[in-house]
């Protein structure tokens, strides 16, 4: 079958300032409520902007910055989770494992409660002055 | 034996704005009579403002005609399909798509603008789509999932039911039932998926969820188009057009959807780029189906009347649909051009079972993950599959891959 040739549109169809149909603005709104669920650094500062969005061109702008600070978003927040965790000192570990073991070989001791009458004596002294 | 079954590994889906059957694929009637397009001379017509009949005219034009945009809100819609003398409340109506010259007459009061609603394209003018058409499987029955706009139409195929929504507003899906793409990403053996959108300026019409939560199941047209070079493609992928005219890195960028106004021409050359990505590579051309299809008709005529199917367990009230009437999705919306493409499948093959949006998650969820028990929509699971399962006994009749040996006739576009 031979090659089928495909026309070009003319070179004035091309029309960034087209005001945006329904579709568009509906994408247009999406995205802004996508952006408003950002943390703040990302938001890009176009919040106010967004209102005044009504040309295909403005729109387009608009749709990409909100289409990259979402994937950049998430982008960080799978390095964050990548990221080699701090890991503690040895030797506080040891320690408090060591302390933690030893803890579970003694036999717990069972407070006995002193009896009420001798409370006297019992505790830190207190100055009289 | 269903060699070109044995051997699909990739589907690719390609999803357009807002053009009829009738209006871009009708004329292919004059071709091939299997194809309920229209042919002057048929007996259908429409009703203008002063009730005289309207016949439809080859004589759309690629740009510069449907302004401003026709309307195809759900009350618009069923205008279109009811005719101006249904009560939207009333029981038991009957579509007769008699409304669609008075829908676009509304918007402008214009007598002789509103007949443009019934133009179509002659064959001659679309060479891409209607090359396809013939030379491959034609759906004479794919009906926009809801007679409604893009974004809960393009639900549908996301999800297999828009929950609910018959207009433009954020959809936010209970957590039981999942994207087609989450289901294949998480299956056990992992599946491959992705949403191809042509660039981060035209980004994609699935923000609320899938591009706010899962941002790593998007690519670019670019990155399909590497794919499709390396061989690299996902067992299912989802393409996204053009939706704005813009400066892209690469300069000025036309918007390549055909949403009306935009240029039917360039989105004739992004179908047509689509084709030849996969076909260029022949280890991809024998392994991939791809369906081309249109969210909805955009408020341009059809002939055929969108036919009941079964509610949904959502349900829209009167107030959602601007008709004050309850709408439990139990109609189509307007019909749509679609076709498949594989070099398995016969030229001019005519296929007139009835499907719609929702057999898309459909037929992936069965083709590549089976028998899949999580919830899923009524509507998706009452959906006809446009490709038949692997293994087992083949329905040679339902099997549009039917051919075995494969097609090495298969066209080629020039760009």
């Amino acid at each position: 079958m031979a090659l089928i040739a495909v026309p070009k549109p003319p070179k004035n169809a091309y029309d960034p300032n087209r005001p945006m149909g329904s579709l568009l603005k509906s994408q247009v709104d999406h995205m802004r409520e996508a952006e408003s669920k950002l943390p703040l650094k990302y938001r890009n500062q176009i919040e106010t902007y967004v209102k005044a969005v009504r040309t295909e061109g403005e729109a387009a702008r608009y749709i990409q910055a909100v289409t990259k600070a979402i994937h950049l978003a998430h982008e960080d927040a799978e390095r964050d989770r990548r990221a080699p965790r701090p890991v503690p000192v040895a030797k506080p570990v040891i320690e408090i494992a060591a302390v933690a073991d030893a803890s579970e070989l003694k036999p717990k001791r069972t407070r006995k409660r002193p009896p009420s009458k001798s409370k006297k004596g019992a505790g830190p002294k207190r100055r009289r002055k | 034996m269903a060699p070109g079954l044995d051997k699909l590994q990739h589907i690719v889906v390609l999803m357009m704005e807002n053009r009829s059957f009738d209006h871009m694929l009708g004329s292919l009637k004059a071709v091939n009579p299997n194809i309920d397009g229209y042919v002057d001379g048929d007996p259908y017509t429409n009703p203008d403002a002063n009730n005289k009949p309207v016949k439809p005219h080859p004589s759309a034009k690629f740009q510069g005609q449907l302004q401003p945009d026709p309307d195809h809100h759900f009350p618009a819609v069923d205008l279109q399909i009811f005719g101006k003398d249904s009560d939207p409340k009333a029981n038991n109506r009957q579509p007769n798509m008699q409304g669609f010259v008075a829908s676009y007459f509304n918007q402008q009061r214009n007598l002789a603008h509103s007949q443009m609603i019934l133009y179509y394209f002659p064959k001659e003018n679309l060479p891409v789509l209607t090359t396809l058409a013939l030379e491959f499987a034609v759906f004479n029955r794919w009906f926009a999932s809801i007679p409604g706009p893009t974004i809960c139409n393009r639900a549908f195929a996301h999800y297999g039911t828009s929950f609910g929504r018959v207009d433009l507003n954020p959809i936010y899906p209970p957590e039981t039932i999942k994207s087609v793409y989450s289901r294949l990403i998480n299956a056990d053996p992992k599946r491959t998926a992705k949403v191809y959108y042509y660039d981060t300026t035209s980004s994609t019409m699935e923000v609320a969820n899938l591009l706010q939560n899962e941002p790593e199941l998007f690519g670019t047209f670019k990155q399909f188009l590497e794919d499709c070079d390396n061989a690299d493609l996902p067992d299912y992928s989802f393409i996204e057009p053009n939706y704005s005219d813009h400066q892209g890195d690469s300069g000025a960028l036309i918007a390549n959807d055909q949403h009306p106004d935009h240029n039917v021409r360039a989105g004739e050359i992004f179908i047509a780029e689509v084709y030849q990505a996969i076909k260029n590579n022949p280890q991809l051309w024998e392994s991939t189906a791809l369906l081309i299809t249109y969210d909805e008709h955009g408020g341009i005529f059809d002939h055929v009347p969108p036919p009941n199917c079964v509610a949904d367990k959502f349900k829209a009230d009167g107030n959602a649909t601007g008709v004050g009437a309850d709408f439990h999705f139990d109609r189509l919306g307007v019909r749509v051009p679609t076709i498949l493409v594989s070099p398995w499948i016969p030229a001019g093959k005519v296929e007139n079972r009835v499907f719609d949006h929702a057999s898309i998650p459909a037929t992936i969820t069965k083709f590549f993950l089976g028998d899949y028990s999580a919830d899923r929509s009524p509507r998706e699971i009452n959906a006809d599959i446009f490709i038949e399962p692997q293994g087992g006994t083949v329905d040679r009749a339902r099997n549009l891959l039917s051919l075995d040996v494969m097609r090495t006739d298969c066209p080629d576009f020039d760009v």
